[in-house]
């Protein structure tokens, strides 16, 4: 009873040291509703889209959460999922390959560029900027190479009901989503796996002098998130029906932005999964909103970028009063 | 014994890069052994055709065409990938003018960027055309090879308002707002927009050219509840993201959905009636008058200075011809 009471009040103490960013969230959901045209917003279909629209980038978020908090960056993955969605494409051709293999092999694929990552980053000592830096320009590279340098189609009904299936009303793509959250929640949380990628964020140093192996840690992070941002190029290609080799652009910067604008500490050592999970929404919900309203994209760009800058600025003050 | 290996790669690498940087700087140190005036009166030698980019499925056609017709002409012809950056191409087109190439067929990069190159190529007297975009001062190029982006967009947009029988509500997909593409195909929409008053232009809203964002863009229009009859892309990649919203909203064959360049993707769609129509601007035919002007022009023959490849209406009647 005791336990249960003292762990709900951990839960209630961090969520409302989120509360610059859900009041931000919370704000827009409301004003957005009212503002909207016939308050399409709030409509429930609308709900359903913005989950969908949420899913890929959330999905590379919580991958982002691994890697920023552990110390590290990845500017590849965006690059990672233009090879995997090519792949994927190629594989899910109608009467083809198995449908497994269309899944199983890109996000393998996505696992072992990451784990390549992981290896430069650890063993090889270059900074992860530079290492991902690199190879996003080479993966980018790869997937025009593999496409010939246009879009792969004529992907298969079942491979296309990956990401447009429903299961009791919420789409695939959420439950995808939700299930990738909850496993690597788990992860970090629960496990000394985990509790080691918070250490060596942290202060590597100190988390080395512990004994932890800093290095293979680190190798795993990569490759967890490259594995997620394979996953992601199925869903890519699932979801617009083409492998396009420039699918994924710009990508890395939007995981990024959700992970920064959900209070993870690019310094590392500190990130909560709900947090993640309200920064990928918060940037959906600034999109579908912005589209509904009939926003110039120009104006758009601006907005973007403002609320992003103002809902870090709130949460960073909200947790400075705290102390 | 690990690190060893990981630098004996490392080293590879940086041999094999520093093999190509070798290559490049030999060509541009070799200036021009052979005199571009021999070499003009036959037609033969060495060609150049610089792209914008290599990225997608339109230039790739159009790279291919002109190694066709080259092949069949019996010249050498060097492909080089612009990057999308003009200094490149400047490069690019400088080191042919060192290596007295016979003649330079360039996309350029933007209308005004690579200029100083092509001045420098006309005091080498090595005669230089465009495909498919033009540059701001045409006076200075032999000929102008492509398609005209004006007709392009008037010829979508008229068909487009002609399947909806003249009047209704209408969403336009552009791609990067202030691009040149963007510009000129607007224009055409524009003409047309000014004959038909009873169209309204109900939402406009850019995707940069890409299905996934097309797919995003519309599927919040979508739940505007505003009633759209057709939508207008600016190419296909964001015509096909822009049907799968429309499938997955289940509002198939009630708004009409065009693009324009005809690329595999927009073809395959059309083929499978998913996609309403497309305007194929010839790509290949670009590539290939492009080749036949330039060893025209290089063998001193007169050329018509504007070349405009045919515009036609790609839909399920034509589809059998452009597979």
């Amino acid at each position: 009873m005791g336990q249960t009471n003292a762990l709900s009040n951990v839960t209630l103490k961090s969520v409302i040291k989120n509360f610059g960013i859900l009041f931000v969230f919370f704000a827009l959901v409301i004003v957005l509703s009212i503002i909207s045209p016939n308050h399409a917003f709030a409509q429930p279909y609308n709900i359903i889209n913005i989950l969908k629209q949420t899913a890929i980038n959330g999905i590379l978020a919580t991958g982002m959460l691994f890697v920023i908090v552990s110390g590290g960056i990845d500017l590849s993955i965006g690059s990672i999922v233009g090879v995997t969605a090519v792949l994927s494409a190629m594989l899910a051709h109608t009467g083809g390959y198995p449908l497994i293999v269309a899944i199983v092999i890109p996000i393998l694929v996505g696992a072992v560029f990451g784990l390549v990552n992981g290896a430069l980053v650890s063993y090889g000592g270059i900074p992860p900027f530079i290492v991902t830096l690199g190879s996003m320009t080479v993966l980018r590279g790869l997937a025009l190479i593999i496409s010939g340098g246009s879009p792969i189609t004529g992907v298969s009904m079942q491979f296309e009901k990956i990401s447009s299936s429903f299961v009791f009303g919420i789409p695939s793509l959420a439950i995808y989503f939700a299930l990738v959250v909850l496993i690597c929640a788990i992860i970090l949380q629960k496990t000394v796996f985990g509790r080691n990628v918070f250490a060596i964020g942290g202060n590597e140093i100190s988390a080395r002098v512990s004994g932890v192996n800093v290095n293979f840690i680190r190798l795993l992070v990569y490759g967890i998130m490259g594995l997620l941002a394979g996953f992601c190029g199925v869903l890519m290609a699932s979801r617009t029906t083409t492998g396009a080799p420039l699918a994924g652009s710009g990508y890395e910067m939007d995981a990024i932005a959700a992970a920064v604008i959900g209070g993870v500490s690019m310094t590392g050592g500190v990130g909560k999964w709900y947090g993640v999970v309200i920064g990928a929404l918060l940037i959906a919900v600034i999109g579908n909103g912005l589209d509904i309203l009939g926003v110039a994209s120009s104006y758009q760009q601006v907005i973007k970028g403002l609320i992003i800058i103002v809902a870090v600025f709130l949460d960073l003050r909200g947790k400075r009063n705290k102390k | 014994m690990k690190m060893r290996k990981l630098w004996a790669v490392v080293l590879c690498v940086v041999m094999v890069l520093a093999t190509f940087a070798a290559c490049t700087s030999e060509k541009k140190s070799d200036d021009g052994g052979s005199s571009d005036s021999d070499s003009k009166s036959d037609g033969g030698g060495k060609y150049a055709l610089i792209m914008s980019h290599m990225t997608n499925a339109f230039v790739t056609t159009v790279a291919d065409a002109a190694k066709a017709e080259a092949e069949k002409e019996g010249v050498e012809l060097n492909v080089f990938d612009g990057k999308q950056d003009a200094a490149t191409q400047i490069s690019q087109i400088e080191s042919c003018i060192a290596q007295g190439y016979a003649g330079i067929v360039v996309e350029p990069v933007s209308v005004d960027g690579i200029i100083p190159a092509i001045k420098e190529a006309n005091e080498a007297k090595i005669p230089v055309i465009t495909v498919v975009q033009q540059i701001s001062d045409q006076s200075l190029v032999a000929a102008y090879v492509g398609g005209d982006e004006i007709k392009a967009g008037e010829l979508e947009m008229k068909e487009a308002l002609a399947t909806i029988g003249g009047k209704g509500n209408i969403a336009i997909l552009y791609g990067p707002m202030g691009s040149d593409a963007q510009l000129i195909r607007k224009e055409g929409y524009d003409n047309i927009l000014k004959e038909n008053p009873d169209v309204k232009v109900v939402f406009e809203q850019t995707a940069n050219w890409t299905s996934d964002e097309a797919l995003k863009v519309v599927e919040n229009w979508l739940q505007t509840g505003t009633e759209i009859n057709a939508i207008v892309s600016q190419n296909d990649g964001m015509a096909v993201g822009a049907m799968k919203a429309v499938e997955d909203a289940k509002k198939k064959g009630e708004i009409g959905i065009f693009g324009i360049d005809a690329t595999p993707d927009g073809v395959s769609a059309i083929k499978d009636g998913r996609m309403d129509g497309t305007v194929s601007q010839g790509a290949a035919n670009m590539g290939t008058i492009g080749i036949e002007t330039i060893i025209k022009v290089a063998k001193g023959e007169k050329v018509d200075p504007l070349i405009y490849t045919e515009a036609e209406w790609v839909n399920s009647e034509n589809i059998a011809d452009y597979e």
